[in-house]
């Protein structure tokens, strides 16, 4: 009964009326699904813990200043993108753009513009809550210099994410590339070189932790320093003689092996 | 009132030197003006320039000052014989008390030594007399129980002593102040002998017999065996001992077969 009366009402209009109530149901819809997405996304990002996540980050500071935070601001943002897309559509059933190939070309654009738009944000919160964890955990290194560790690794995620968001908008990142191989070439060969021996001693005093060939209190002899062992770290080994302490690198005692007086 | 302003201008005048304990940043900014304050803190949260960590918080007052004053000697900050003047928290979480002391007044009781000039580090004393006092406080099932730890110097204490039993923390890596050891605290109480822990914090064993020599040990008569082995493992190693009595009911603290330091765990 009533879809007929609908029908008949809707035959009883002109095309370009009809087009005009098609476009604004469309829009609609649009404002309704975007608050729906919005709505799930927030739920989804609280659930995920990301509220307490981003907490202390400097873009969660900006987003506050506004008078939002961080989520809002992400749901609130695909919730546009879902509104603009309606809106798009609506504008072409009313035939307010001028030609098809634009909408097309903005249609295939979009998604890109979004994931670009997206991947910023996420390297800017992402790059924020890395300098945070890793200047806490430097803390109790009482070095001022050691902050250059945390800002070079949040300038490292940005220009990652910056080369991500660019290559989603097909600018030419061929340059930058060059650049970020260089980059991770010195950061990992050189830091690799640099750190051979600590990296060495680390893998040999995990094994030394774990399986405990000699313990605090035994005699030994490694690499020609005899003593009673005082500690065992990742690192090194204190072995103490009368008087003396020696530090041993762990990787001597895996490359030299090392001798237990028994007691 | 002149009477009381008076009263106090009689205690802070010609004084040498003055000792802010805890300080807020306001008072500390006004005191710099005039001269350069010792800040005496749990952490220097003002920056000052001359400042001593206090590795507890004392709840005793004279142990307090007695700390800053040594910590303060120690470092140069004020001389033997100097009048000092220290500003402190008694009552409230503000200052509220002015004292004045003589540095070097009171003999040299080496609780500043205990803590800064040990082998072990300073956190990990502090840690373990947290654990000793919550131990003291807690007992077990009201009652109350005992226990010895001997910080530091952990290869000659092992040298110098013997297994009870099986080392239960053998191929752990436990660590004075990790969250597990508050958990682990009951158990501690069952545990017969020492606990010996390395310079780094590091749990290296328990049950362990001492077996030190135990020639010219001058402890106060009264006190029991765990004080004598913990008085005595201290003067022949480097190591500082950490005792929970069983009779009494306080910790005490050993190094270089003394009594250094005496904490009372219930006003903690």
């Amino acid at each position: 009964m009533y879809p007929t009366v609908v029908r008949a009402w809707s035959e009883g209009l002109s095309t370009s009326e009809r087009n005009l109530f098609v476009a604004i149901v469309v829009l609609f819809l649009g404002i309704t699904a975007g608050a729906l997405a919005a709505t799930l996304v927030r739920r989804l990002l609280v659930a995920l813990g990301v509220d307490d996540a981003v907490e202390g980050t400097s873009f969660e500071r900006t987003a506050r200043q506004f008078g939002g935070s961080t989520i809002q601001f992400l749901s609130r943002l695909v919730g546009a993108f879902v509104f603009f897309f309606a809106a798009l559509y609506s504008m072409r059933t009313v035939g307010l753009v001028p030609g098809e190939a634009l909408i097309e070309e903005t249609v295939a654009f979009l998604p890109r513009l979004f994931v670009a738009v997206f991947v910023v944000l996420v390297g800017l919160v992402v790059g924020d809550k890395a300098e945070i964890v890793v200047d806490e955990r430097l803390r109790s290194v009482k070095l001022p210099e050691v902050t250059v560790v945390s800002t070079l690794l949040k300038l490292s995620i940005l220009y990652v994410a910056g080369l991500i968001a660019l290559s989603q908008l097909g600018v030419a990142t061929a340059a930058l590339l060059v650049l970020l191989a260089a980059y991770a070439f010195g950061v990992f060969f050189l830091g690799g070189l640099a750190f051979r021996d600590l990296l060495a001693s680390a893998a040999a005093g995990v094994y030394l932790l774990m399986s405990e060939p000699y313990a605090i209190g035994d005699e030994v002899e490694i690499d020609g320093c005899r003593g009673i062992v005082q500690e065992i770290d990742v690192f090194v080994t204190h072995v103490e003689d009368d008087g003396e302490e020696y530090v041993v690198p762990n990787r001597k005692v895996i490359r030299e092996g090392a001798m237990r007086v028994r007691g | 009132m002149s009477e009381l302003g008076d009263l106090l201008d009689d205690i802070v005048s010609d004084v040498d030197g003055t000792l802010l304990f805890s300080p807020s940043g306001s008072l500390y900014e006004r005191f710099v003006e005039g001269g350069t304050p010792v800040v005496v803190a749990t952490e220097n949260a003002v920056d000052a320039g001359q400042y001593v960590e206090l590795p507890l918080e004392f709840d005793e007052v004279r142990e307090r000052v007695r700390f800053g004053v040594e910590g303060a000697l120690e470092n140069g900050f004020v001389e033997e014989g100097e009048q000092l003047v220290c500003v402190l928290a008694l009552f409230s979480e503000d200052i509220d008390t002015v004292t004045r002391v003589r540095a070097g007044d009171f003999e040299q009781s080496g609780v500043y030594d205990l803590f800064v000039n040990s082998r072990a580090e300073p956190s990990v004393i502090r840690n373990v007399l947290e654990v000793a006092i919550e131990l003291g406080k807690k007992g077990q099932k009201g009652k109350r129980v005992g226990a010895l730890f001997v910080v530091g110097d952990a290869g000659k204490v092992m040298n110098k002593s013997r297994p009870l039993s099986y080392n239960p923390f053998e191929k752990s890596h436990v660590h004075v102040g990790d969250p597990i050891v508050d958990v682990m605290l009951k158990e501690f109480s069952r545990l017969d002998g020492a606990f010996v822990i390395s310079d780094s914090g590091k749990i290296v064993s328990a049950y362990r017999y001492l077996e030190p020599a135990a020639e010219g040990v001058d402890i106060p008569k009264g006190l029991g065996a765990r004080h004598m082995a913990a008085g005595a493992i201290t003067m022949d190693t480097n190591a500082v001992a950490v005792v929970l009595s069983e009779s009494d009911g306080l910790v005490r603290a050993f190094s270089g077969g003394e009594i250094i330091l005496e904490l009372d765990p219930e006003a903690y």
